[in-house]
């Protein structure tokens, strides 16, 4: 897939250049986040937040070269490095888009090759700092969707008003990601010590998103449709207890493709005295053996500029299917009753089902430097409820009924 | 007289011209006649033509007062403002900034010059014959 990627970039590139010969306007820019985080705890969260600190949360540096060929005509490629998607160990470079835009005239854009998907009201610009004011966009909700790339085409029809501009995007393309998954006291490929392992999966998506927006509010509806599959292997498989000897087991067969069905709401308004509230909700169902993809997420913030700070508030929620979550703990509850030597291979089937169910409570603040460079430092509580696949929980043990406290101080910049 | 008179004079003559000196914005030969809305659409990206005709905008860097001046009589903004609009458009793959010209001269230059373009120039440095599209 890396391949594939590489060619888009290079394709935009050289339809860029096939274009007709005019003066092209390069223009260069640059982006990074050096971010910290630390918690109070002794096991990771969200992949690297322990007690011991880490920069591999939030720390990325992307550049961006933009080519316009004419009013109508341009081309973007975005590279960066991050923290790997199929690694936690190691970091990433990757093309983040490459695309060729044409824009006919004042109402249409026609974006094709690597493009970011428009699901919530920031995940096209999430590795961009510099654009938002907390120091982590909440996880409960922007990690919803599977993929928030593929390379393919997007369709854009904008209608100006008054007072809001209202803006219908459709989009349909393809790529490659990588599902996490933590085994608490083992992998699936490794019986002796815990870790994570990724999933290779093939994303076909598709969406629509109705977009209204003025230069302080901003109202969006989406709704996606997924497929995700695994290469050359079946998936979707769910589990199934066997008595004797009272354990339960992965499904063999399955699927060849599951449907991922998403729905994404969004408002951003400003309200009287500087304050603005945001609020955004996602759902998502994945009828895979991993149930608790299946889930919602929500959150509500309130923030307030004053100068050059921007102190803000919020609170935020993700939750499996009830069914997702009483499986889990079914088969967790399963590992504390056989004997000792099967346990991990009912808290590997436990851990399989990929529970949500936490909430976050944050306080941060945003210091603009410069209208391009910001500071922000943030404290927030996490409190898991049944379970939550994004604390790696500490072999023995699980994920449940934690409370995380993090500080997060982070500097980032635009030029 | 005290002998620093005539420079406070010369000071208090200077910044009253400079406030005298409204900012117009020009275009190329054809470009018809606009309005205050539809170059804030221009100059946030939203449209790319004015009256059925392509134009391209052209800015004058960050910091200069003519820039500040229009930025306040046009957008309804500040530098602030219109950068963190432009930082977000960009990085959402929605568009670059319009295009930056050094100087009030090269603006005048380019949008004589170049089918489509539009700019703005305080109204002391537009040639005679010049085809002003939007004036206060």
């Amino acid at each position: 897939m890396q391949k594939r990627l590489l060619n888009t970039a290079l394709l935009t590139l050289l339809a860029a250049m096939a274009m007709p010969a005019q003066a092209v306007d390069l223009t260069w820019s640059g982006f990074g986040t050096f971010g910290y985080a630390r918690s109070d705890q002794s096991f990771n969260y969200q992949r690297f937040i322990d007690n011991g600190g880490t920069v591999k949360r939030d720390t990325v540096v992307g550049a961006q070269v933009d080519a316009r060929f004419s009013q109508e005509w341009s081309a973007t490629v975005q590279a960066k490095a991050a923290p790997s998607d199929h690694s936690d160990s190691q970091w990433q470079a990757s093309v983040a888009w490459a695309f060729l835009s044409w824009r006919p005239n004042d109402d249409w854009l026609i974006r094709a090759g690597k493009i970011r998907l428009p699901l919530m009201l920031n995940t096209e610009n999430s590795d961009v700092g510099a654009t938002y004011d907390m120091a982590r966009l909440p996880l409960e909700v922007y990690s919803i969707a599977p993929t928030t790339d593929v390379v393919g085409v997007s369709i854009s029809k904008t209608w100006l008003g008054d007072s809001f501009d209202l803006v219908a995007e459709a989009y349909t393309g393809e790529t490659s990601t990588y599902w996490r998954y933590y085994g608490r006291d083992r992998t699936i490929d490794n019986a002796n010590s815990p870790g994570s392992w990724f999933l290779p999966i093939d994303m076909k998506s598709s969406g629509l998103v109705l977009t209204a927006r003025s230069l302080e509010n901003t109202f969006r509806v989406g709704y996606h449709e997924g497929e995700a599959s695994r290469p050359g292997e079946k998936t979707g498989a769910g589990f199934e207890y066997l008595n004797p000897p009272g354990l339960y087991r992965l499904l063999p067969g399955g699927v060849d493709k599951l449907r991922v069905p998403i729905l994404t709401l969004g408002a951003s308004v400003m309200l009287p005295a500087d304050f603005r509230l945001t609020s955004e909700y996602a759902k998502a169902k994945i009828e895979s053996a991993s149930r608790g993809l299946s889930r919602w997420g929500a959150y509500v913030a309130l923030m307030k500029r004053m100068g050059a700070w921007t102190p803000y508030v919020y609170y935020a929620k993700t939750k499996s299917t009830d069914g997702a979550l009483g499986l889990y703990q079914q088969i967790n509850a399963n590992a504390g009753a056989v004997p000792a030597p099967l346990r991990s291979s009912q808290t590997l089937m436990a851990d399989l089902t990929s529970p949500y169910d936490q909430s976050t409570v944050a306080l941060g603040t945003s210091f603009w430097v410069t209208s391009k460079s910001v500071i922000k430092a943030e404290l927030s509580q996490v409190r898991t409820g049944i379970a939550s696949s994004f604390v790696d929980a500490p072999a023995g043990s699980d994920s449940g009924n934690r409370h995380i406290n993090i500080f997060s101080l982070s500097y980032s910049f635009s030029f | 007289m005290k002998p620093w008179l005539p420079l406070l004079l010369l000071l208090l003559l200077g910044q009253a011209g400079a406030a005298g000196d409204d900012v117009v914005v020009i275009g190329n030969s054809g470009l018809p006649k606009t309005d205050k809305i539809t170059l804030q659409r221009l100059y946030t990206g939203r449209i790319v033509s004015i009256g059925q005709q392509t134009v391209m905008p052209v800015n004058l860097p960050a910091g200069s007062p003519v820039r500040d001046d229009f930025l306040q009589m046009v957008m309804d903004q500040n530098e602030e403002q219109y950068t963190g609009y432009w930082l977000v458009r960009r990085y959402v793959g929605k568009g670059s900034p319009p295009k930056e010209l050094g100087s009030v001269d090269e603006v005048v230059k380019h949008v004589i010059a170049t089918p489509g373009a539009v700019g703005y120039v305080p109204v002391s440095k537009v040639p005679p014959g010049t085809n002003v599209i939007y004036r206060r």
